[in-house]
């Protein structure tokens, strides 16, 4: 065991590992949000009228509403004032054509986060849009994906080459007048990814975005669109970081995904944005609405999310199961440390027959921080036959964390059948005493445990994914114990 | 609440109440008067009420020009009773006990007394997560404090009942009940009213457990349809006392009871049990909390409900461990029948915890028949209204049995079957 006989306090100090700052020169918005920034923002990104129209009908909105108060998380309000609503490095100008002509400064930025931009990431068979605060930097196997037909570009590319297809889905999952976070997104988002996949294709490798937030004082609002055509299916991944800095800084991103007639998408997140330090100080606030659409017959979506980083997250991706015999499922693992606070979970909205859903939820607490489930499972009066089962555990580690949890059971159809059951528990006694008495060092041994009470939902995560996964929970939970 | 003024109470029960308090009690009447001006009715934007606050209906809360009689169903003890009607104790009806426990009006309270009554009504004053209890206390008529002695134990259970006969339009009833160290009582407490009464019956029932206290309360909801009813009971629970509740109700325009049980000191536990039953287009609302402040407490809460017609059945459970609370031990299930697709079930089972050397669980389930046991009874030749109406009473029997009344258990499954045979012969 390499960490024996190090001191617990060394341990503790483990430093979040891509909390570097990439030095480059960038355009950025003087922060201040108004009609003029936004105006700005489009002409910037050369937008076409309808949605300058659509992005200042969302800011009118937006400026009606207050941030929402319900969540058990509890932070300073945020000053929308002060945050800049674009920031893009310069070199982007006269935009690259390919990857080699991207500024050697930004690929090493990625490289260093162990995200394979180069085509020599052949070997990784993942196809990668990198996000770098408000621009997408690239997009790697675009020629082979184009031979399928798939189209998975960034969001302001696609606006310009296929605007009936954005036209007819954007806000079509999340309305802009969904909630605050969603319609100051509506109004100021910069990127993000748009992924279509024509009928009948199986997209022929996993598709994935990394988003980096660089600059300081910015927000990241992107905007995710994936739209599975009749009889399809894509895998996608989606991770982020930023940089360590003192000030919270905030990301607002809406994701859309529209599955239709027995088309498949699956969605995974690793969300490993800086979490703030030990003392609670900085950190990402992470509110994020993700929502998918079972529009046709027997489609399916299914969100897995591995959640650790964030000083306080606020995100619940949910499925609406529209379609007949449509299922919907969420895995989710989410970790905090130290003063982090989460508070998330899904929505299951149950409205065709024979609609199936499945919640298995795992949270984990450790240090001061506070962890909360919060799901909703809806019948509605037509949902024939539907059917959900919810698990919810909750593992404790430290006597000064907490766990928390907030299920809403809706049911207005008698043949639908829900069972919902949570515990929660602490790494026992018991089990501890058996790894130690067979020479295993506590750490490592409680790592083996979280491990073990997260399997359900790693199983689920690409290979790549659940390795890294993996390790995050290790890095994450380090110190914790003793 | 952004605006407590958009949704004020309507003045009817603002008005003023013509009692003749002690001046002490008068004082605190005033101030929850005083609040009420700045709290508002929850509203659907009220994640307390979010189910039951569209059935609000307090400007139906007129009083009744004729004087209505009481239901034939309503369960009518012979002794050991105290009647209140509209409030006020009719003292030829009621066959109060002697010796043990004893009934105390808040107007003729004295000294230490007075001093728990001021303690317990200001409670909740200026809350907006308990309006109507502010609305009891400002309406107060009168009140009565319930003492059970040191080491009395109280073999004959003791029947409150509660008569709206909307003579009044709102009836505010108040008990505290006080249960000395090692005591043991059952109380009984129902809720019944005047056939037709377009009246709110507003209830606060404050229960104080004293060391190794052991207390059985059983509360029954009998009211008819039109007959509104907000329940509030609150019990806390000191050093290995116990706390049992039975929770019958059936539902009705709009029903809502409230319970919070503390468990502050050590070996405190409490057992909670609650059916619910709705037909027609009735409601129910069941809101409980359990807080384990103390280490050492256990808490095993089980409610079922079975929804037809039109009806909705609504239950938020919620658990909240403090940090202290080391080796909990939380149970709670909750269990729903849905019998018509037009009724409705919402349930919300919470977990709040901050300690963690706890075993917290919940359960919550909602669904119909089992089909496999429908069909075994019916291969057996028995009716398929029969065979339904079988296993839904031995979905309930369970909590039914474990009532410890005789009376009161043959009242209760005599009403559930009446309710089967209901719903179950509409359905043919």
């Amino acid at each position: 065991m390499s960490n024996a006989g190090k001191p617990v306090d060394e341990l503790i100090k483990h430093e979040y590992e891509h909390g570097f700052v990439t030095d480059i020169e960038s355009e950025t918005f003087e922060p201040g949000l108004n009609e003029d920034v936004i105006a700005r923002l489009s002409a910037l990104k050369k937008e076409p009228e309808w949605l300058l129209e659509w992005r200042l009908k969302a800011y009118q909105f937006w400026k009606t509403q207050e941030e929402p108060k319900w969540a058990h998380v509890d932070y300073p309000p945020v000053d929308t004032n002060e945050i800049s609503y674009y920031s893009a490095p310069k070199s982007q100008k006269d935009k690259p054509q390919s990857l080699d002509d991207v500024d050697p400064e930004l690929l090493r930025t990625y490289e260093k986060l162990g995200i394979p931009l180069h085509e020599r990431a052949a070997l990784a068979g993942v196809a990668v849009d990198a996000v770098f605060d408000s621009v997408s930097i690239g997009t790697t196997f675009k020629k082979q994906l184009a031979d399928a037909g798939v189209i998975f570009c960034p969001m302001s590319e696609a606006v310009a080459k296929y605007p009936e297809l954005v036209q007819k889905y954007l806000g079509s999952v999340v309305p802009m007048r969904d909630n605050y976070y969603a319609a100051l997104n509506c109004a100021v988002f910069s990127e993000g990814s748009f992924v279509y996949i024509p009928k009948g294709v199986r997209c022929p490798m996993e598709l994935s975005t990394y988003f980096r937030i660089n600059a300081a004082n910015t927000g990241q609002f992107e905007r995710t669109l994936i739209i599975a055509d009749a009889g399809s299916y894509v895998s996608y991944l989606e991770g982020c970081t930023a940089p360590m800095r003192d000030e919270n800084q905030l990301h607002a991103a809406v994701v859309e995904l529209v599955a239709l007639d027995d088309a498949q998408i699956k969605y995974s997140t690793v969300q490993n944005w800086y979490p703030g330090d030990a003392e609670g100080k900085g950190g990402i606030y992470n509110f994020v609405t993700k929502r998918g659409a079972c529009l046709g017959r027997n489609s399916k979506i299914s969100w897995t999310q591995v959640e650790t980083g964030s000083a306080v997250t606020w995100k619940y991706p949910s499925c609406i199961l529209r379609g007949d015999n449509s299922i919907g499922e969420f895995y989710s693992v989410a970790l905090t440390n130290n003063y982090q606070q989460a508070d998330t979970g899904t929505k299951m909205i149950h409205l065709g027959k024979n609609t199936k859903s499945t919640i298995i939820s795992k949270g984990i607490s450790a240090g001061k921080s506070n962890n909360a489930y919060r799901g909703l499972v809806r019948f509605g009066p037509n949902a024939e036959g539907a059917r959900n089962y919810t698990q919810c555990d909750s593992l404790l580690i430290g006597s000064e964390c907490g766990a928390h949890t907030f299920p809403y059971i809706e049911s207005k159809n008698k043949t639908a059948i829900v069972e919902h059951e949570a515990t929660t528990s602490k790494v026992s006694d018991e089990q501890l005493f058996l790894c130690r008495q067979r020479g295993i060092e506590p750490e490592q041994a409680v790592s083996m445990i979280v491990n073990g009470f997260c399997k359900e939902v790693f199983k689920e995560l690409p290979m790549e994914f659940a390795v890294e996964a993996t390790k995050l929970l290790e890095v994450s939970l380090e110190g914790s114990v003793g | 609440m952004s605006n407590p003024k958009e949704f004020p109470f309507p003045p009817q029960l603002l008005e003023a109440t013509n009692a003749n308090l002690p001046k002490w009690l008068e004082i605190i009447a005033a101030k929850a008067s005083e609040s009420l001006q700045a709290l508002s009715l929850p509203t659907r934007k009220t994640e307390n009420w979010k189910y039951s606050s569209r059935r609000l209906d307090l400007e139906a809360c007129q009083p009744a020009t004729t004087t209505l009689t009481l239901p034939e169903d309503a369960w009518l003890p012979k002794d050991h009773c105290a009647y209140f009607t509209d409030g006020v104790l009719d003292s030829d009806r009621s066959k109060l006990p002697s010796g043990g426990i004893e009934l105390i009006a808040f107007s003729e309270a004295e000294a230490d007394d007075i001093v728990l009554i001021e303690n317990n009504m200001q409670a909740y004053l200026g809350d907006n997560n308990y309006p109507f209890t502010n609305l009891n206390a400002g309406k107060l008529s009168d009140g009565w404090l319930i003492k059970i002695g040191n080491k009395q134990i109280i073999e004959q259970p003791l029947a409150l009942v509660f008569h709206n006969t909307g003579a009044k339009g709102s009836v505010h009833p108040r008990i505290i009940i006080e249960a000395g160290t090692l005591s043991q009582a059952t109380i009984i407490e129902e809720y019944t009213g005047a056939a037709g009464a377009t009246a709110l019956t507003n209830a606060v029932t404050q229960v104080q457990l004293q060391p190794e206290a052991r207390l059985t309360n059983i509360r029954l909801c009998m009211e008819p349809e039109s007959v509104q009813h907000i329940g509030l009971t609150t019990v806390e629970g000191k050093r290995n006392s116990l706390f049992e509740s039975h929770c019958v109700g059936f539902g009705g325009k709009l029903r809502r009871h409230d319970l919070v049980v503390k468990l502050q000191e050590e070996g405190a536990n409490t057992i909670m049990n609650g059916i619910t039953i709705t037909q027609g287009e009735q409601h129910f609302d069941n809101h409980t909390v359990i807080e384990h402040v103390a280490a050492h407490c256990d808490s095993q809460e089980t409610y079922r409900s079975m929804a037809a017609d039109e009806s909705q059945i609504v239950f938020n459970g919620r658990i909240l461990i403090h940090r202290d609370a080391q080796k909990s031990n939380a149970n709670m299930s909750n269990k729903n029948l849905l019998l018509s697709t037009g009724a409705e079930i919402d349930t919300k089972p919470e977990l709040e915890i901050y300690a963690d050397d706890v075993k917290c669980a919940h359960g919550a389930t909602i669904g119909q028949l089992d089909k496999e046991a429908l069909f075994y009874l019916v291969s057996r030749g028995i009716g398929k209204e029969e065979a339904a109406s079988m296993l839904s009473m031995g979905f309930i029997n369970e909590l039914v049995q474990r009532i410890p009344v005789d009376d009161l258990k043959s009242i209760v499954l005599e009403r559930i079957n009446r309710f089967l045979k209901e719903t179950f012969a509409q359905s043919k």
